[in-house]
């Protein structure tokens, strides 16, 4: 059963996923951001690059699967950090955990840490993200 | 370099645009992809996604820096302001402070996402390493 993403306590861990970036979902994502410099780019080095910020909303969306968030939720900050190039076909392990839960006003403050992996182990991306939700 | 311009860009937003992002990163969530949801929000309609604007961000700087962006690039952003479906918005920045390294240089860049009113919609700050 889903969990509502403001019943998680500091610290919890979300369930570990994991996805490969094929040529397919990565294709659709291209087009759906109409990103022009990517392409170019992968062309230019004979390599097929996956944006990354493909990789992270990929790997939001799987973390995201067991885990409700309302309606009125609200994406307030982002960051993120890109460690390394990454390759259509790549496996792409991520796990996340709620790194800071708070009040404020009729709000939840949640701030939630992931990070990417590729098979071997190496991190290939880490981020935060924080979200308002109403109380 | 300090005060250098990155290669700006617009995209016009549209519904249906907004639906290609949300089956492509499978946030359906109802603000973005529900006329009738999202018209009883104070937002009055439908908005794009956060990760739709930052994907134009990183487009950008994909263009500007190349691989260097892709590996070792970080971008802190905050989300100020929300972009509205037929909106057209413009991604654009400037090198904000240059470190010279051994080996390598850091750059630091104020980066921003603006509507066509000019209202700032993201805010933030990407660094990579040249």
């Amino acid at each position: 059963m889903n969990k509502a993403i403001e019943a998680l306590e500091k610290g919890e861990q979300f369930s570990a996923v994991s996805f490969v970036l094929d040529d397919v979902a990565v294709a659709s994502y291209v087009e759906a951001v109409e990103d022009e410099a990517l392409p170019r780019l992968a062309q230019a080095e004979g390599k097929a690059w996956v944006p990354p910020m493909a990789v992270a909303a990929l790997a939001l969306r799987s973390l995201m699967e067991e885990t409700v968030l309302p309606a009125g939720a609200i994406h307030a900050s982002q960051e993120f950090e890109f460690l390394r190039p990454v390759e259509v076909g790549e496996r792409i392990a991520c796990r996340a955990r709620l790194g800071h839960r708070s009040q404020r006003g009729g709000w939840w403050v949640l701030v939630v840490e992931i990070e990417g992996a590729d098979e071997s182990g190496q991190a290939v991306l880490a981020g935060r993200l924080t979200v308002m939700v109403p109380r | 370099m300090v005060g250098a311009e990155l290669p700006s860009l617009a995209k016009t937003l549209s519904q249906e645009k907004i639906d290609r992002y949300a089956r492509a990163s499978g946030d359906f969530n109802p603000i973005h992809v529900d006329p009738a949801f999202a018209a009883q929000t104070p937002f009055g309609g439908t908005i794009a996604h956060g990760m739709l604007l930052l994907a134009y961000l990183s487009e950008m700087l994909t263009a500007a820096f190349g691989r260097a962006w892709l590996a070792g690039g970080r971008l802190k952003i905050r989300f100020k302001g929300a972009a509205r479906s037929e909106e057209t918005v413009t991604v654009g920045g400037h090198v904000q402070r240059v470190q010279e390294g051994q080996e390598r240089r850091r750059l630091w860049c104020d980066v921003q996402c603006l509507n066509q009113q000019g209202e700032v919609l993201v805010a933030g700050q990407a660094e990579v390493k040249l």
